[in-house]
């Protein structure tokens, strides 16, 4: 590395979100390399969350960082953070792969197959979570719901289930679903919003 | 009229896990509806949260490595990519290095057909000497003024031939070399011609009278379209 390359490294890893995205709208590799460094993970977690294949959630991340350097000038601060668009982004698209091999069992993976409702435990107190506040926050949120309920927020979540889907999945009546949804929706606003 | 909210809905909206035609029903219903609305930022809010919660995974260094890999690739804009295919072609075509490779190659296939078209006439012309009953090749030898050059004139029949030269000089656009026919010491022209840039030429001869007639022949250097008589040095002759 060069001096002005330390530099402008230097410069960007100073930088906050926001600055960081309108210096990838003007095509900086630098920018998109900080903004990987703070947030791979974050997609990478989310990917693999959702999909339980390493080498799937490897390429989605990729993808999800590609989109941002191709289209970084679609994010609006208007509608939320960086980090909840990059969260957001990569949730999407991981549950469009999600979906598109469910529809194809042919192309599933038997283990994953067989693990596919076997949730990685991602919303209780397992998780290894940055030391952040907020998500400390989030999982003692989450620790405040029944596991039912918890159970069909996360296929929601991470699965992209409808409530149809997820009461065929857990062979519960829809009415059911519905009720556990909407109240651990508002147990959670209640605690992490109000 | 009592406005029927969708309430119950948002939460579950938010998470995007409604069917198709609840899904509708919410987003028409908020297009109008500002207290929907802040419920449903409320409860996005929510979702956003949970994002937060998720089970962290550190991605192997690959994956970074292989996406600035992509970046760079696609850091050259599409258009350029075009302008750039389209005429770095030519620019590296006339580049200094290039254009030395180019002349090169030009020059080989320049070579290269001058002697396929010197083979082609020499191998018509000896196919001539031998297969025509009346054909005969005298052959010119050069003189001191062009000690290198040779030719023969083949002829084809009583009044027509064909006289091929080789390393004869070029000369300056103003001059051309005339052939002579010789009878009694009187010259008359055969005609005119120049020669190519590697010494080789070639001219047609109609004789005013047969050729059975003259003795000898004989090229000379003379000014552009030719003189009645040789003015200019002699370059090859012969004996008929």
């Amino acid at each position: 590395m060069t001096t002005a390359e330390v530099s402008a490294a230097m410069k960007f890893a100073a930088m906050d979100d926001e600055n960081l995205i309108r210096a990838v709208t003007q095509k900086n590799a630098v920018a998109l390399e900080v903004l990987y460094d703070r947030y791979g993970r974050l997609v990478f977690s989310m990917a693999y969350n959702v999909i339980s294949i390493e080498a799937v959630a490897e390429e989605i991340t990729q993808d999800v960082f590609i989109q941002v350097w191709q289209r970084a000038v679609t994010y609006n601060p208007g509608h939320g953070k960086v980090t909840t668009w990059l969260a957001s982004i990569a949730r999407h698209r991981a549950i469009d792969v999600y979906r598109r091999q469910r529809s194809h069992p042919d192309e599933i993976d038997n283990g994953w197959e067989e693990d596919s409702y076997e949730l990685p435990d991602s919303l209780d107190l397992q998780f290894e979570v940055e030391s952040s506040e907020q998500a400390g926050r989030v999982r003692t949120a989450l620790n405040q719901l029944p596991d039912e309920q918890k159970r069909v927020l996360a296929l929601a979540f991470f699965k992209g289930l409808t409530q149809q889907e997820i009461a065929d999945e857990i062979d519960e009546p829809l009415g059911t679903v519905k009720t556990r949804i909407r109240l651990a929706m508002q147990k959670l606003r209640l605690i992490l919003v109000d | 009229m009592e406005i029927e909210h969708v309430t119950d809905l948002i939460p579950a909206f938010a998470l995007g896990c409604l069917d198709e035609d609840e899904a509708k029903e919410v987003k028409q219903h908020l297009e109008s509806c500002s207290e929907c609305s802040a419920e449903l930022r409320a409860y996005q809010k929510v979702v956003d949260h949970l994002s937060f919660g998720i089970k962290q995974f550190t991605p192997p260094p690959e994956v970074k490595e292989r996406l600035l890999e992509q970046v760079a690739l696609e850091r050259v804009a599409p258009e350029e990519k075009k302008r750039e295919g389209l005429f770095s072609w030519l620019k590296d075509l006339f580049s200094p290095q290039r254009l030395w490779q180019v002349a090169s190659v030009l020059a080989i296939l320049i070579l290269l057909v001058v002697n396929l078209l010197q083979w082609q006439q020499n191998t018509s012309l000896r196919a001539m000497t031998r297969g025509g009953a009346t054909a005969q090749a005298v052959s010119l030898t050069g003189t001191d003024a062009a000690p290198k050059a040779n030719g023969f004139l083949v002829i084809n029949n009583s009044s027509h031939a064909t006289l091929v030269v080789n390393n004869l000089p070029v000369l300056p656009e103003s001059k051309q070399y005339q052939l002579w026919l010789i009878k009694n010491g009187q010259r008359t022209s055969g005609g005119v011609f120049s020669v190519n840039p590697d010494g080789t030429g070639s001219l047609l001869i109609n004789s005013p009278q047969p050729f059975a007639d003259y003795k000898a022949l004989g090229v000379t250097i003379e000014p552009k379209g030719g003189s009645a008589s040789p003015t200019g040095e002699k370059v090859l002759g012969g004996d008929l």
